[in-house]
């Protein structure tokens, strides 16, 4: 009798093991996790790190070199609620994944959209922004036309630049409109401007920026956004805490209207150019 | 050859030389008038001074702005640069042309691997996989929390503002590795040329090797390598602005950070052009001074 106790007991012992090993490593595995987040290795620095890239009117630098625009205001905004600094890390577009994997920033918050590519080496949270096509038309050749339906004619031509998204919208948008293409952005707006063309579609806040420079030639049939596209903070992946975090503070500006305010001070309106010297 | 017909030569080459400056003077014109009828470009020059120099209203005072930040951004990367890329350049360079087959190997290996590949894809990989292991072992975040007062305002002239460091860190190293690369080829062509008589002589009448390099061949050997050494500092310093594209803050990364802003990019560009001319310029008259003071030294 005496072995098989012996071996029963050490079955046993075995077996308790094997159960409560796995709760033990797992446990340890969260208290790793959590220690290794971005947002808690932010906390312990009492700064954010962010990534982000120039571009009109994302971020951008002011005539004192400061940095300002849509994402600017953000991430500011992000670091406060977080009680702790924000330092931005200006980084050049092409290499901004590698440096965020690199461990160069905690995230990147720089109008990045939402792809399955890039979601395949990077994590995102829920969108923060939606950029969209907007429209901007001549005023002598499209002033009488019906919007949007008067648009979608073959009297109407509209103009796009070759290989841009705005090309594919416009042909989903107004099937039976006439498009020409054109390989330099500049001719595309100006086609419009000299009456060969009727309309254009192109990303906020070019609507209304190209608008203003012409004020007597052009207007905007709408400012409503014809396309969306959805663009969010994006960070490395295995960090369940911080992607929590970010897509809960998302959710709570974007319900609360605030997100949505500082789109329409950056996209919808251009009373920022002369801070940034803008081209007229 | 009579006077006469020398004048009459030198009547023609005068002859030859009008024609050609004319013709690149004609050259020139048409190419303006190019740029503007067929570009139809309005230049607007007068927001750039604003963003080389900038009034602070709370200081009263005149402050630097971008690109006067990327300027000397630019002088610091160049001159760590240059100092870090000698000093591996002369040793990996003594090494070449050691008798031994170990350093030959290992300077060889260094040489071969740095200079056989561009220099974007080598800044690329290095940044992303040894300086992001290296610089956190270097403790340098703590050096700009932890550093007194005094020592940090010395460190901010040398290497910028401290939450730049660990960046300006990385774009030294990164251009002084690949910079030395060639450095080391220049430094052992320098060696190699001083005859092997002077050498076997120095060691005839009892000089250590050692000895042999510190006072007969280094000596010498210096003042040979100085015209393309200073073709070789000139290229880091046209170089450092390939480190933009790992965002080290220098003059080209700012710049195109305004660039991008006000969307003035021919203006900008044209900017940074003449500066970067001015600098290797100056260098490249630096240098002739000094080749010219080293050879009245020599005879």
């Amino acid at each position: 009798m005496q072995p098989i106790k012996a071996l029963l007991s050490g079955a046993v012992l075995v077996l308790g093991v094997t159960l409560a090993a796995p709760t033990v490593v797992a446990a340890e595995l969260q208290k790793k996790l959590t220690a290794e987040s971005a947002i808690e290795a932010a906390m312990k620095r009492g700064k954010l790190r962010v990534g982000m890239s120039t571009f009109v009117p994302w971020a951008m630098r002011n005539k004192q070199g400061d940095l300002i625009g849509f994402e600017i205001d953000v991430a500011t905004k992000v670091a406060q609620d977080l009680g702790i600094e924000v330092e931005f890390v200006p980084t050049a577009w092409s290499g901004i994944i590698p440096a965020l994997i690199a461990g160069k920033f905690d995230v990147i918050i720089g109008g990045m959209s939402v792809t399955t590519k890039r979601n395949l080496t990077v994590n995102f949270t829920d969108p923060y922004a939606h950029s969209g096509m907007g429209i901007v038309a001549n005023t002598k050749l499209a002033g009488n036309l019906k919007w949007p339906d008067g648009y979608n004619s073959a009297k109407v031509t509209f103009t796009c630049r070759r290989g841009a998204t705005s090309c594919t919208d416009t042909k989903k948008l107004f099937p039976k409109a006439k498009l020409r293409q054109f390989d330099d952005s500049s001719l595309v707006l100006q086609e419009v401007v000299n009456g060969n063309a009727h309309a254009v579609l192109t990303s906020f806040p070019k609507p209304t920026l190209w608008k203003n420079q012409n004020p007597d030639v052009l207007f905007n049939p709408t400012l409503e956004k014809l396309t969306e596209g959805n663009e969010a903070f994006a960070l490395r992946k295995g960090d369940p805490d911080s992607l929590n975090i970010f897509s809960n503070w998302i959710r709570v500006n974007a319900s609360n209207g605030w997100l949505q305010d500082r789109w329409n001070y950056w996209f919808k309106n251009i009373e920022w150019a002369d801070q940034v010297n803008l081209k007229k | 050859m009579t006077a006469k017909s020398f004048r009459k030569r030198l009547r023609l080459k005068h002859a030859v030389d009008a024609v050609v400056i004319v013709g690149a003077i004609a050259l020139i014109a048409y190419l303006i008038r190019q740029v503007e009828t067929v570009m139809v470009y309005k230049w607007h020059w007068s927001f750039l001074p604003e963003y080389i120099l900038r009034w602070d209203e709370e200081q009263q005072a005149y402050a630097p702005n971008l690109l006067l930040k990327g300027l000397a951004m630019t002088f610091r990367l160049a001159v760590w640069s240059m100092v870090l890329a000698s000093l591996l350049g002369i040793v990996m360079g003594i090494m070449r042309t050691s008798r031994r087959l170990f350093p030959r190997m290992i300077s060889r290996l260094f040489v071969e691997t740095v200079r056989n590949m561009p220099p974007v894809v080598f800044i690329f990989i290095f940044y992303f996989f040894i300086s992001s292991q290296l610089v956190p072992l270097l403790g340098i975040d703590e050096i700009s929390t932890k550093a007194s007062p005094e020592v940090l305002d010395i460190l901010v002239v040398l290497l910028g503002p401290p939450e730049l460091f660990s960046n300006i860190i990385s774009g030294i190293i990164c251009l002084a590795i690949f910079e030395a690369a060639y450095i080391t080829e220049i430094v052992r062509a320098g060696i190699q040329s001083i005859g092997k008589g002077q050498v076997e002589a120095g060691e005839a009448v009892g000089l250590t090797r050692y000895q042999v390099m510190r006072w007969v061949v280094l000596p010498q050997a210096i003042q040979r390598v100085i015209p393309p050494l200073a073709g070789q500092f000139i290229t880091l310093i046209k170089d450092s602005s390939i480190v933009s594209l790992i965002s080290i803050q220098e003059l080209t990364f700012l710049a195109q950070e305004v660039a991008y802003s006000t969307q003035y990019v021919f203006e900008i560009w044209l900017f940074v052009a003449a500066v970067y001319f001015c600098i290797c310029y100056s260098l490249a008259f630096i240098f002739g001074r000094l080749e010219r003071k080293l050879s009245v030294f020599r005879t």
